[in-house]
């Protein structure tokens, strides 16, 4: 993919020199870093391939592979800073889709610089009008905007938080083992019981702590978190009255609960014993019984003398009928004549 | 379970008369088709009837026997009931001229192999038969789905074989006063076998023909078994007795009158299937050979953008064979 994009100027290929960055303009063609610059050095100013004037800080690196994708994706943004109304600005919805369908055609001419003098009398024309909703709608974005990232702050810090208590953990088990450690040597030296009996009883000690590191950490875990509240009860920030919206899944409705029904066999024969009768009316005393090797794998004679028995009594009351294809169609035909014939 | 499968919804006849409806209308599609231009004389004396037909097909039921019964490793009874049972639907579609029966014979094995899950390789397979291994296999492949098609993807085949150990296990717990049942066995493998060249399995279900096993054994060795299927099976449902006694009658009968043909017959018959058969399904035949060989090099131009130049009249042939796999 990124071995053909080619500068259009000088004709390098990423492939040949894998540091080329494109870079793209106002006018939606593509060049790469080094012509800009060079372009920019000798004070013209003209893009090379539609030779529209250029200024430098109107080229921006590529994000899609299509320059003219970034091209819209621009005049896009642009013109929705200021077309930024939302439905609930509209009374009703057949005039919100008017709008979003008027906003469309300005990007669109726009992109493909159709009849721009007029586009851009539309633009003006709405700018005058909707100034003030504009400017509302822009501060209820920024509101959104801060809520978000409050939240993600709040994710890093817990992140944060957490990878410290692990750092502590660690560090505190070291302190303790190397203080136990300490303690041995120095009851070894000083004191006058039985060597191995010292040891036994650290090693005892050393296991008993290391049961309760686990409990602490966690307990220790759980002390961290960020108050929402005051203690008066008032949620901090902004983020009360927003929290049902933040919902992963709608929550449904009541639907009946499952309930299991056993599956009915038709045997078309008479019933043969059910799988737990048949240990009981000795069944197995008649059929071999299963190795070790068998049994392991979780067969039983139960099995196979079921499967056997249930073949055996299967379609003992079948009645010969015609289901292959050829003889029903013969049939179908045959009703047919005998309806054509009667009327 | 044989009541809910598909062998009992779509692969079932009411009676002989039925099955041989069947064959009748497989056999007078294909002649009109290829004996279009000869008279009502001409045509008996080229082509097969369903008699003949029908003699042939039970020929070659004893050639798989046979096969199976040579095979190494050495094959259990029921993949072999499972490809006569696929051998006997492909000829209830399809007439014996139509396909070679030697083809569909070993394709026939071969699938029920591969169904019933006792695998055998590809290699071990041909290993087993005669002449030429590679050309063999080519066959067996180039049928296999063929095959498959005609007999619907329907592939799952009850034999009676454990609904005939099922029998044996109730009858030695429920019915202990008739002793040993085991010696039953011979008469009842000899029955089985022989059941296979009829179209019982084609009618009735595989318990009932397990069952007509075991009677026929036990009146063979003077014994009776009615107690044990008037008190204990049938209880409960009287009627339903007459009517399974009906079933193991008409099957003991239709065992009885199983004759293997003569082999002069067979020799004649093969004879003239070898003159009326269709060339564009056999592969022995100059017609087919030559076709392969010009699709074989059409397929290198098709590389160039060049599309195959076949003459007319090979593609009337191909067209021919297609539209007669079509009205099947």
């Amino acid at each position: 993919m990124d071995d053909y994009q080619t500068c259009p100027k000088c004709k390098t290929t990423k492939y040949r020199n894998p540091a080329m960055i494109l870079m793209v303009n106002a006018c939606g063609h593509a060049l790469c870093e080094s012509c800009v610059e060079l372009l920019f050095a000798k004070g013209s100013g003209a893009c090379p391939e539609c030779k529209c004037p250029l200024r430098r800080n109107n080229f921006r690196i590529q994000l899609f592979e299509d320059p003219a994708v970034d091209k819209e994706v621009d005049i896009r943004k642009r013109i929705l800073k200021e077309f930024n109304k939302r439905q609930e600005d509209f009374p009703t919805l057949r005039e919100y889709n008017d709008y979003l369908e008027e906003v469309e055609t300005i990007i669109f001419n726009l992109v493909f610089d159709i009849d721009p003098t007029n586009t851009n009398k539309m633009i003006d024309n709405y700018k005058k009008e909707n100034k003030d909703i504009t400017q509302k709608n822009r501060n209820r974005q920024s509101q959104e905007e801060m809520e978000l990232e409050e939240l993600l702050e709040a994710e890093k810090a817990q992140q944060c938080e957490k990878a410290n208590l692990y750092v502590n953990a660690e560090l505190e088990e070291k302190k303790q083992k190397h203080k136990a450690r300490e303690k041995l040597i120095d009851e070894l030296m000083f004191s006058d019981a039985d060597a191995k009996s010292i040891v036994a009883s650290h090693a005892q000690a050393t296991a008993a702590l290391a049961k309760e590191q686990p409990k602490a950490a966690a307990q220790a875990g759980s002390g961290v978190v960020k108050s929402s509240k005051f203690s008066s009860g008032i949620q901090i920030g902004l983020r009360g009255h927003h929290t049902n919206s933040f919902l992963p899944i709608p929550k449904q409705e009541d639907l009946p609960l499952y309930r299991y029904t056993a599956p009915v066999f038709d045997y078309d024969g008479p019933p043969p014993p059910s799988i737990e009768m048949l240990g009981k009316l000795n069944y197995f005393a008649n059929i071999r019984a299963a190795n070790i090797t068998e049994r392991a794998g979780g067969y039983t004679e139960a099995m196979s003398c079921c499967r056997a028995l249930q073949e055996a009594m299967g379609g003992l009351f079948y009645s010969p009928q015609s289901t292959h294809k050829t003889a029903v169609l013969a049939t179908i035909s045959t009703e047919d004549t005998d309806d054509m014939e009667t009327t | 379970m044989f009541a809910t499968s598909s062998q009992r919804h779509f692969w079932m006849f009411k009676d002989e008369t039925d099955v041989s409806n069947a064959r009748l209308s497989a056999n007078i599609k294909y002649i009109s088709s290829r004996g279009r231009n000869m008279t009502v004389a001409e045509r008996e004396t080229h082509f097969l009837n369903v008699v003949e037909e029908k003699s042939l097909i039970m020929s070659y039921e004893y050639q798989l026997r046979d096969f199976c019964r040579k095979f190494h490793p050495p094959m259990p009874r029921y993949v072999v009931g499972t490809a006569l049972h696929y051998l006997k639907r492909f000829y209830v579609n399809n007439s014996v001229m139509d396909y070679p029966p030697k083809e569909i014979l070993v394709t026939c094995v071969y699938l029920s192999c591969k169904v019933e899950e006792f695998n055998v390789s590809m290699d071990q397979f041909v290993g087993n038969l005669k002449g030429d291994r590679e050309k063999a296999a080519s066959i067996i492949l180039n049928n296999e789905l063929l095959l498959m098609q005609q007999l619907d993807y329907q592939l799952t085949v009850h034999n009676p074989f454990r609904p005939l150990e099922g029998l044996m296990i109730d009858m030695k717990t429920r019915f202990p006063t008739f002793s040993d049942p085991e010696r039953l066995r011979p008469g009842i493998d000899e029955f089985l076998e022989q059941v296979f060249y009829t179209d019982a399995i084609l009618i009735y279900s595989p318990s009932q023909i397990s069952l007509a096993a075991i009677i026929h054994s036990a009146s063979t060795s003077k014994e009776n078994v009615d107690e044990y299927i008037t008190k204990i099976l049938f209880s409960e449902d009287q009627k339903r007795l007459l009517n399974l006694i009906e079933a193991v009658k008409k099957i003991r009968v239709m065992v009885r009158n199983v004759q293997l043909p003569h082999r002069d017959t067979i020799k004649a018959l093969e004879k003239k299937l070898a003159l009326c058969c269709n060339p564009d399904n056999n592969s022995e035949s100059p017609a087919f050979k030559k076709r392969m060989k010009q699709s074989f090099d059409d397929e290198e131009s098709f590389e160039d953008g060049q599309y195959p130049s076949a003459s007319s009249d090979q593609v009337r042939s191909m067209l021919m064979g297609l539209s007669e796999m079509g009205k099947i």
